[in-house]
């Protein structure tokens, strides 16, 4: 039975999400929605250090590029939209929350180009499934 | 307020509402001396009812006690003499028409101490909570201050520190923006000061004889639950006030005493408007269009914000039909309305930092962003409707304290663009923003705005002199800004506390054209400030009701300064209701040499 052992790329990923989920848990404390984000980063923390899950990881944080794609074009030219376009932004405010909101944002740049064009995460997730 | 206090103001109103106004056209005179503890009183208010005790007037004493008033009213009339630090003398007298009678009152001092104490004005109870320093106090003023004071028999009854911060929470529901540290340095400061035990407090009402010329005139308007935020002075005379709780306009004709209710027209959106989200009081907060400022144009028409429902609505003081404008632009909380030479309808977004533009004449709207001051007020500006909107689809459930990031990093992450006034030199608009502490110039034409940082916090409604000279009130220093538009520099001075240690929360002012003197409502101490530029030199006139929280100042064609009781909740002010009230700065003294002829 032959074992990989965690690279590196999974091991900073994983404790930048927890860093984030401790931010933003610590504003969770005066505005309790932001616990939201808090799990969900502690979530993707989790799979990313197990190497487990790579659809539901590679999904929130896609999920969470469009949600915030979306509240930025909505607000910024959704002028046309009515009444329609603060409910098309507060739908898109409240997924990206459930995704990890601003700092899974962030962080999720960089990984989604990684999880694309590289090979580590991508064996790490396929190597803990097996 | 007791069941049998809200019986009479409820009756007293209902009075008022049916036109119900005995013995106006009676007219009694009193004249006599007022005594405290056996000496002449100066500056002791003597007040008189009317037979309904929906209207009342008063005259301040002057140097040896003597007063002299001639009222409008006439029958079983209620006299009434106070001054701070003495218990109130009372006493009834029946005037048949035209009858002048001499009175004289004799003031004492307060049976007990607690009786004393419970007489003093909320400047005098909220300066003695313990803050560690006046960078603790500085959010306390700004946003427990904004809507009522701090420190009257209703918000000073003691309260253990989990109590406060009950009730904090439930201000946050009313839009007061205080972050959690706050909230718990506030509900701790709240519970070791406001103790209910008595205490001594020596004030200066500034009493001289410029105060001994004056006049105030009181209606009470309204009921327990309204919320008169705003009134204006029209040119048929009559007064109208915005009943922002109830979507109602209380029109007043001061001549005959009579009021009207008329109702807005309704709105589509849910009760609350678009801050259906928040926890607005349930008993006040009845309306959703949220009428708040008013102007009137030259056609006769009032043009008012409606800073729930987000339009400008017009009303027709002569055909009472009202048309209402939808504001674009995910516009929140349409405030204070100004209409320049042009008769163009200026007014400030106070939640979205923008400025609304109206055409009558073309009906074309424009709403445009000001600059947001930093990157978080920009994140505000960007995202604040939003947060609302998401707010309102859980009504009262007051979701957006839990999203805002104005409840870790304070108030300030929003602007406020607040009080707006025309310069009449040039007839630029001219805005504060409270929150960022800013004044700004918008040229009408080019639209190129230029802010100013202010040299004191909290900058509110400023009004303009005719010489182009901005006066603002410093809401959380207890100040007062001149700013010369010409040279752009700023004075300031502070407010005079009726005590060393007491301050002021100037909301709004207005400056009386021809003479340039500036009103201030100073709200925290139950007075009226009148500055006077000439000789540099404020006047305070002190209210004859308890728990006085004035907005807009408007001047009435005769000279005199009015403004609407807005304390929230009314049932916290002492007549239990709302009323006009207006200062004419020498009506005592054109009394006073009429009856001594």
């Amino acid at each position: 039975m032959s074992t990989i052992s965690r690279p590196l790329q999974a091991k900073v990923y994983a404790a930048l999400f927890v860093i984030g989920a401790a931010c933003m848990a610590a504003l969770g404390v005066s505005a309790g929605a932001y616990f939201v984000p808090s799990l969900c980063l502690l979530l993707t923390a989790w799979l990313v250090w197990q190497g487990r899950g790579l659809k539901w990881f590679s999904t929130i944080l896609n999920l969470n590029q469009l949600s915030a794609l979306v509240l930025i074009l909505v607000l910024w030219l959704g002028e046309g939209l009515g009444v329609a376009k603060l409910n098309i932004a507060g739908v898109a405010l409240i997924g990206n929350l459930l995704t990890g909101g601003p700092l899974m944002g962030a962080l999720a740049v960089p990984l989604l180009v990684k999880l694309h064009f590289g090979s580590t995460l991508k064996n790490w997730f396929g190597a803990a499934r097996a | 307020m007791t069941p049998s206090q809200f019986l009479r103001a409820a009756g007293a109103s209902a009075l008022a509402l049916a036109g119900f106004w005995p013995g106006l056209a009676a007219a009694a005179s009193l004249t006599g001396q007022v005594t405290a503890d056996g000496k002449p009183a100066m500056g002791a208010m003597l007040t008189v009812f009317n037979e309904a005790k929906t209207a009342r007037e008063t005259v301040y004493t002057d140097a040896d006690g003597r007063y002299a008033i001639r009222t409008s009213f006439g029958g079983k009339l209620d006299v009434r003499a106070r001054l701070l630090g003495h218990a109130d003398a009372r006493t009834s007298l029946q005037l048949s028409p035209d009858q002048r009678a001499e009175q004289n009152m004799q003031l004492v001092a307060h049976a007990t101490p607690t009786d004393r104490t419970a007489a003093l004005p909320a400047s005098a109870h909220n300066a003695r909570l313990p803050w560690a320093s006046e960078k603790e106090r500085a959010p306390f003023i700004s946003q427990c201050n904004y809507c009522h004071q701090i420190g009257n028999a209703t918000t000073r009854i003691p309260r253990s520190h989990e109590a406060w911060l009950d009730t904090i929470g439930r201000m946050e529901g009313y839009l007061a923006m205080v972050t959690r540290s706050e909230a718990d340095t506030f509900a701790s400061v709240l519970s070791r000061g406001f103790d209910g035990k008595p205490f001594e407090a020596k004030h200066d009402i500034g009493a001289t004889p410029e105060l001994a010329r004056a006049k105030v005139e009181e209606w009470l308007v309204g009921d327990n639950m309204s919320f008169i935020h705003d009134m204006d002075v029209a040119k048929d005379g009559k007064f109208y006030g915005t009943d922002e709780g109830h979507d109602v306009l209380w029109v007043l004709d001061p001549k005959t005493g009579k009021t009207e209710r008329i109702p807005l027209p309704d709105s589509t959106l849910p009760v609350g408007g678009l801050f259906s989200g928040m926890n607005l009081h349930i008993g006040i907060f009845t309306g959703k269009h949220g009428p708040h400022s008013m102007a009137e144009d030259k056609d006769g028409r009032l043009w008012i914000t409606n800073a729930l429902s987000s339009t400008l609505m017009s009303f027709d003081t002569r055909t009472k039909a009202f048309k209402t404008y939808p504001v674009p632009g995910d516009a929140l909380y349409p405030h204070t309305i100004r209409i320049d030479a042009e008769g163009i309808v200026w007014f400030t977004i106070v939640a979205s930092n923008q400025m609304g533009r109206f055409d009558p004449r073309t009906e074309q709207m424009t709403v445009m962003a000001l600059p947001s001051n930093g990157f978080f007020r920009w994140v505000s500006d960007a995202l604040f409707p939003t947060l609302l909107r998401v707010s309102s689809w859980f009504p009262h459930k007051v979701l957006l304290t839990q999203l805002s990031h104005h409840k870790f990093l304070g108030y300030n992450v929003l602007a406020f663009p607040y009080g707006i006034d025309v310069n009449p030199k040039d007839g630029s608009i001219w805005y504060a923003k409270l929150y960022a502490n800013k004044i700004g110039r918008i040229d009408p034409k080019t639209m190129a705005i230029t802010e100013y940082d202010t040299p004191m916090k909290g900058p509110r409604r400023p009004r303009f002199d005719n010489n182009g000279v901005l006066w603002i009130p410093a809401f959380d220093e207890g100040g007062l800004m001149r700013f010369d538009t010409t040279s752009q520099t700023f004075e300031t001075m502070k407010l005079p506390g009726l005590a060393p240690g007491e301050y002021e929360t100037p909301y709004a002012l207005n400056v009386e054209r021809k003479s340039g003197e500036v009103w201030i409502t100073a709200n925290n101490a139950d007075r009226v400030l009148r500055y006077m530029p000439a000789t540099k030199r404020f006047q305070s006139y002190p209210s004859p009701t308890r728990v006085t929280f004035l907005r807009d100042m408007a001047f009435t064609q005769d000279g005199k300064v009015c403004s609407s009781q807005s304390n929230l909740p009314a049932w916290a002010i002492e007549d239990g209701v709302p009323s006009y009230i207006c200062i004419d700065p020498t009506g005592g003294e054109r009394d006073r040499q009429a009856l001594a002829r």
